[in-house]
């Protein structure tokens, strides 16, 4: 009996042991850092202790610089993002009202895509939108007297040039660059039979995806009007995009340039971030749809192609042919 | 007639029913499918005229069909570009 009891005693006070040292090492393990440093005998500590205290103080000083410059550069990014169109399928005409309109009605499709721009262009675009009801034509001289005419007179004129550009970059406005000083707009507005008598319909632009802070390079044609109709409706098509690149050999020369589109869209994802290449997939598939029908959309190969003629567009990623001519 | 029509009614409201709980692109390309077939089968029966009705309801389905696949992540391509 008393070699049982002198065991249970043993095999207690070694679980009793074991459970202190697990308990003092959990207790230890935040300070293990600290308890490196202090290695040495309890008289050289006092020594060590201020170079301890030194070192987050080094830190502090070397982080607040970093801060800074962190500060400074998110001042400047929302200046410098990208901007892609909202919608690419959108038909510019220039168009008379046939009746002064009672109010301003925005169609539900409109007001679905202008919803999702900035503040201060969507201030702007419904300005013009009323603007183009009240002078009965969606059309007319950018500048100004327009800023004045839609009560945008706090604005300075590079501001307003910015909201102009913006807007164009969003695919809701067309502005071209007839003489050195003088520019015209075409709003962007759903045609509708009864209201409206449809004049001319307006070239877009080459470039999806603009910079908002750029200015527009002058356009070396002045007026479409010179050039026959047939031709300004073929240009319109190549501008389409999703539009299918076709002739693409299917040689070494093309199995690298599909490499570098899979890269470009890769890199043009990260660009934009997650959410904006969710919508601009979205904006895909509607167009896509629209445009070549359901039995495209539903056929998985198809589709993949279509996808990505639309995303060497609105990435403005080069052609085969423009890839094939730079490489030489 | 009118029973055979309110069965394919009841096969596209089948559908809008399962786009609503669709996850993925595959589950997407079966009623995609399923859509398509149903359309030609209702066409080919209503040859003469189709009614209104049913106009409405092929493309209300069609409508969601799009939306959903808009909604669903981004197809991957990789394998396009092998």
């Amino acid at each position: 009996m008393g070699l049982i009891k002198n065991i249970g005693n043993a095999v207690k006070s070694e679980v009793r042991d074991y459970l202190l040292k697990i308990v003092e090492a959990e207790k230890e393990a935040p300070k293990k850092p600290e308890a490196e440093n202090i290695q040495k005998p309890a008289e050289t500590k006092a020594e060590q202790q201020p170079k301890v205290e030194e070192k987050p103080v080094v830190k502090e000083v070397k982080a607040q610089p970093e801060r800074v410059e962190e500060v400074v550069e998110v001042a400047e990014k929302p200046r410098r993002k990208e901007i892609y169109p909202i919608s690419n399928d959108l038909e510019f005409v220039r168009v008379s009202y046939k009746k002064n309109q009672d109010g301003v009605m925005i169609p539900k499709d409109l007001a679905e895509l202008i919803k999702m721009l900035p503040l201060e262009e969507y201030a702007c675009f419904v300005k013009l939108y009323c603007f183009a009801l009240e002078q009965r034509k969606n059309y007319g001289y950018w500048g100004g007297t327009l800023k004045r005419k839609i009560g945008l007179d706090q604005l300075t004129t590079a501001e307003f040039e910015e909201l102009g550009n913006n807007l164009a970059a969003y695919g809701l406005l067309l502005l071209e660059q007839l003489t050195e000083n003088q520019k015209t707009f075409v709003l962007y507005v759903p045609f509708d039979e009864e209201s409206m008598v449809k004049l001319s319909t307006a070239k877009k632009p080459e470039k999806k995806p603009e910079k908002p802070a750029k200015k527009q390079a002058p356009k070396p044609a002045p007026k479409a009007k010179a050039e026959p109709e047939t031709e300004a409706e073929t240009q319109r098509d190549e501008d389409i995009p999703g539009k299918p690149v076709e002739g693409m050999e299917d040689d070494e020369m093309y199995k690298s340039y599909k490499t570098f589109v899979s890269l470009e869209i890769d890199k043009a994802k990260m660009r934009v971030g997650r959410a904006n290449f969710d919508k601009i997939y979205m904006e895909a598939v509607k167009y896509i749809d629209k445009k070549y029908g359901f039995k495209v959309l539903s056929d998985s190969d198809k589709f993949k192609e279509y996808l990505t003629n639309y995303y060497i567009s609105a990435f403005d990623i080069p052609t085969f042919e423009n890839w094939k001519k730079s490489k030489g | 007639m009118l029973n055979d029509i309110k069965i394919m009614m009841k096969s596209l409201s089948d559908i809008d029913v399962r786009i609503m709980l669709c996850k993925s692109a595959f589950e997407w390309e079966l009623l995609a499918k399923k859509y398509n077939a149903l359309r030609d089968e209702i066409e080919a029966f209503c040859a003469s005229e189709l009614p209104e009705d049913v106009q409405t309801a092929l493309e209300k389905t069609r409508a969601y069909l799009v939306e959903k696949k808009g909604e669903l992540p981004p197809l991957d391509l990789s394998d396009f570009f092998k």
